[in-house]
């Protein structure tokens, strides 16, 4: 590039690159990120690296993401890596995993334990780069009509529970239920449906799910579902070094600050939630229905590792680090909320 | 800049007469491809898939079915004589059914569409039988359908739910008032337009058999009943819990194919007629919405979407001027674009003011549902009067559907204007 | 020679509204056989409520061709009722020249692009129980670009045959509902 000839001319050369978006203008929190990510970048830059962000609503295809960035319609895209799952089966692991990594173990993972590493070579093949995008937190387990007081209440369940984690519902005989968006609030009130997922109180309470369901789920499914920058390889080549630097970043740094945003929000709209219904019943599963859960889920997995070598390779990868993990978080914060709620 | 030449260069060529979904694309084309090069097209099959996958519209083809359904076995005729003969000597009576079996249908769909194509096929052929003016008669289908904008379940709602975020429950319970007040003042409109000029809506011939009144009623209550009920079981099985709203239209194809057969009148060449009749009209119907998409696409792509932003980014004025302007700059830009573009495109640009000056959400999201649904019936670019004329016979011409739709927007923005004024009368404030 | 191309063409768009015709029976029947199996025997089938939005689409895409041919599609009529038979050939003519054959052969070729990508990667839906083999579906969009490029080819001999004067008056009737 011109930067080997004229240091000084490459040094003022603005990159305007075009991101887009998963979510529609102006949806909180997951729509934050990508914002702050350009704004961190051009001040770092000193406006030598501009970033515009086409939402749903322009470009209308939210699960094109992947298509769009790889053939470089777009450069950047905000989403999640397990909407790729029917495209490139490996890229359902980056996200979150039922009975998997809190957000924590699952950044020391990415960053430390050779996670960013495994994630690069599934992108690699499709000329993508893949980066942490931002946390939700732990995901709760959905609004229910019916309160699950044990095994048999799964059964027949009709939930709006989409992906993997719906897979690991229907071996226990409940039965994920595919229902547009905008039709959720009257099938969950109609009974319709029996239950379904959305996200936690950061989003759901815009739903306003908690009007018409009495049961609010402790989450199993998602326990750290993270956002996904992708970025076309070829744009990235085409950066200067620095550049790429400002880049990796700004991304980094708009993912921690998303976790912490869900977290804070999380707070805020529970408490919003729960003075304005003080009747909603937060529960958890019942322990033979996880022990349940989880060992669907242990078979799931178990078929995936056996039918792709890197699908067995990335699930020992993320075992062996939960295990190491989780080590820690027992003894450290489980240890330490455990002994305040025995203490009183 | 471009998009609005754009606007106008398609203006000038849908005068002209070629088909409206091709004239959208092949301006998009033309002004896409000169402006940014052919790889903008690159975006319209994902645009489309997006069409393709919005599970929501298949309430389109499955209302049209139920509609030719109960065309062509003539219960829909009948419903609607016998509805028009219980008003007796009172004039309109043809038409103020129309918006009773059109709000009903709008009660089980939100999308535009499925309802107006619907109340076409239903009505028009029976209003067009007894001498209605043709105007009279496209006004009222077109502005009974587009009930099923505000009438809950409605797309709109759901769109302005997600974008304002407030619950789509809140705002269903709130459009229901000024639903029902948009319904009770065409009925007065029809009441009083007829009452000044009768030769526009004649009163129904009762039959010369029976004299006795009674038996009149009971005869038209006889013919009623079937599939009036059948449109009850639609709504009915969202209330229940059976379907959802886009299910519940399945249950009305089925269901006027069971009534066809109670009739005597099933056979599988009518439902393969019936069926052949309703993908044409679909596909009228969205061919409709492929062009808008491209032309969409264009527009934004070519910046439409910033000059938009610019304009609307500082409106000045108080709570008061600010919502007279917003909802001014909305129905004008309803003109140009359609309600989804809206909605996405200027509704967040709106909120953060509207919400710094204190104005109530839900107050907020409902005038732009209303301001929006007149966005369907206004000239050139209205939606339901493509819609209209896609299913028409051939005597109605376009020049009769845009007479016809002039007084139903003026209730409308006077309905917006009493929303505005009076909040508190809707519970809104 | 131009009229029996046309016939020709035009037999194909009338093929692909049957096959819609049928698409849509078999949506109607499947969206109801779900509501049925939900509500009555409480079992639902990931692959049949996406079967529901496939027939959906697969039969709207494919009538649109087949709705040219017939002209069932809306025009502003305004100015064009009042022309003579010439003049709207005329109109048609260059319109299908100028609009929507460069429109529906740029959709046609990106759609070709984008079933390929589908098919390369053996694309499937991501929910569990739901269908395999996306391509097909999205090879709907090139298909079904390429068959309007066609009617509209079908469209022009048909103004062609009209300039030439082949045709009657009665072929330009809007259709009846
Ligand atoms: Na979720
Ligand atoms: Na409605």
């Amino acid at each position: 590039l011109v930067a080997v000839a004229n240091p000084l001319q490459a040094a003022e050369k603005v990159y305007r690159l075009k991101m887009a978006e998963t979510w529609p203008s102006n949806f909180p929190i997951f729509g934050d990120a990508p914002r702050n990510m350009a704004a961190m970048a051009d001040k770092m830059s000193n406006g030598r690296l501009k970033i515009t962000i086409d939402s749903k609503n322009k470009h209308k295809a939210p699960f094109g993401i992947f298509d769009m960035v790889r053939s470089g319609q777009y450069d950047l895209g905000h989403s999640a890596s397990y909407y790729w799952k029917g495209k490139v089966p490996n890229t359902l692991f980056f996200t979150t995993m039922p009975f998997g990594m809190t957000a924590p173990e699952q950044y020391g993972w990415f960053y430390h334990g050779g996670g960013m590493e495994l994630m690069n070579k599934v992108y690699d093949k499709y000329n993508l780069l893949s980066f942490p995008g931002g946390n939700t937190g732990n995901q709760m387990g959905g609004w229910f009509q019916k309160e699950v007081k044990s095994l048999d209440d799964l059964q027949g369940l009709k939930m709006r529970i989409p992906g993997f984690a719906g897979e690991v519902l229907a071996k226990l005989g409940a039965k994920p239920t595919n229902i547009p968006a905008g039709e959720l609030y009257t099938a969950l009130e109609r009974r319709t449906i029996d239950a379904l997922e959305w996200v936690g109180p950061s989003l759901d309470l815009r739903m306003g799910f908690h009007k018409i369901a009495p049961y609010y789920y402790t989450g199993w499914h998602e326990p750290a579902t993270e956002l996904q920058f992708l970025v076309n390889k070829r744009t990235w080549k085409k950066l200067p070094e620095d550049l790429q630097e400002v880049l990796r970043v700004a991304m980094r740094t708009a993912a921690y600050d998303m976790y912490i945003q869900s977290y804070h929000a999380s707070g805020e709209n529970l408490a919003k939630i729960l003075t304005e219904y003080p009747d909603i019943q937060v529960k958890s599963f019942p322990a033979d229905v996880v022990q349940a859960m989880r060992e669907a889920n242990q078979s799931l997995l178990a078929e995936k590792a056996a039918a792709d070598p890197l699908a067995g390779e990335i699930l020992k990868s993320q075992a062996a680090y939960l295990k190491q993990a989780r080590l820690w978080t027992d003894i450290s914060d489980k240890a330490y909320l455990n002994s305040l709620s025995t203490a009183k | 800049m471009i998009g609005i030449v754009m606007f106008f260069v398609a203006l000038a060529i849908l005068l002209i007469g070629f088909p409206v979904a091709f004239t959208f694309g092949g301006v998009a084309l033309a002004f896409g491809v000169w402006a940014e090069g052919p790889d903008m097209f690159a975006f319209m099959p994902f645009r489309i898939q997006s069409i393709m996958e919005n599970v929501v519209l298949m309430a389109v083809p499955l209302f049209i079915f139920m509609g030719i359904v109960l065309q062509k076995t003539r219960l829909a005729e009948q419903l609607l004589e016998s509805m028009g003969k219980l008003f007796g000597g009172v004039r309109g009576g043809l038409a103020i059914s129309t918006v009773l079996v059109g709000a009903l249908l709008a009660a089980s769909t939100g999308v535009v569409g499925a309802s107006v194509v619907a109340m076409g096929l239903i009505s028009l052929p029976v209003m067009l039988k007894y001498n209605y003016d043709k105007s009279l008669a496209c006004g009222t289908i077109c502005a009974s359908g587009t009930l099923g904008q505000i009438i809950p379940p409605s797309i709109i709602l759901i769109i302005l739910g997600d974008v304002l975020g407030i619950p789509v429950g809140d705002l269903f319970q709130a459009a229901v008032g000024p639903g029902l007040m948009l319904i009770g003042i065409y009925v007065v409109y029809i009441l009083v337009y007829t009452w000044l000029k009768p030769e526009a809506a004649p009163a129904l011939p009762l039959d010369e058999d029976i004299s006795h009144k009674r038996q009149q009623y009971l005869r038209a209550l006889k013919a009623i009943v079937p599939p009036l009920a059948l449109i009850l079981i639609v709504l009915g099985s969202i209330f229940a819990g059976i379907a959802t709203p886009t299910e519940s239209s399945a249950l009305g194809g089925v269901g006027a194919l069971v009534l066809a057969a109670a009739y005597r009148q099933f056979s599988w060449k009518m439902v393969y007629e019936s069926a052949l009749e309703t993908v044409k009209v679909t596909a009228m119907v969205f061919a409709i919405l492929l062009g808008a998409t491209a032309f969409s696409m264009a527009f934004t792509y070519t910046g439409g979407d910033y000059i938009v932003e610019e304009v609307l980014s500082d409106l000045p004025g108080g709570a008061t001027g600010f919502l007279i302007l917003s909802m001014v700059a909305i129905l004008v830009l309803g003109f140009f674009i359609d309600f989804v573009e809206i909605s996405f495109i200027i509704v967040p640009i709106l909120a953060p003011a509207a919400e710094a000056l204190g104005i109530a959400p839900v107050w907020f999201a409902i005038l732009i549902a209303m301001n929006l649904q007149t966005s369907f019936l206004t000239p050139p670019f209205g939606f339901s009067l493509f819609y209209l004329k896609g299913v028409a016979p051939p005597q109605v011409r376009t020049v009769d559907i845009y007479r016809g739709v002039m007084p139903f927007i003026l209730m409308q923005v006077a309905v917006v204007v009493s929303i505005l004024l009076f909040p508190s009368f809707y519970g809104l404030s | 020679m131009l009229l029996r191309l046309e016939k020709l063409i035009n037999h194909f768009s009338d093929v692909l509204g049957k096959l819609a015709a049928l698409l849509f029976v078999l949506m109607l029947f499947n969206v109801f056989i779900d509501v049925v199996m939900r509500y009555v025997f409480n079992d639902v089938s990931i692959g049949m409520q996406e079967l529901e939005w496939h027939l959906f689409a697969a039969m709207f895409m494919l009538a649109v061709p087949y709705t040219l041919r017939t002209g069932g599609h809306v025009r502003v009529d305004l100015i064009y009722e009042r022309l003579g038979l010439r003049r709207k050939a005329l109109i048609d003519l260059l319109g299908c020249l100028l609009l929507l054959l460069p429109f529906s052969l740029l959709v046609g070729w990106y759609g070709v692009g984008f079933a390929l990508e589908a098919w390369e990667l053996g694309e499937t839906s991501g929910d569990p129980g739901g269908l395999s083999q996306r391509w097909i579906i999205k090879a709907v969009i090139p298909l079904t670009f390429f068959a309007i490029a066609l009617s509209g080819i079908g469209m022009m001999l048909k103004s062609i045959n009209i300039l030439r004067g082949h045709h009657q008056e009665c072929d330009y009737q809007p259709p009846q509902h």
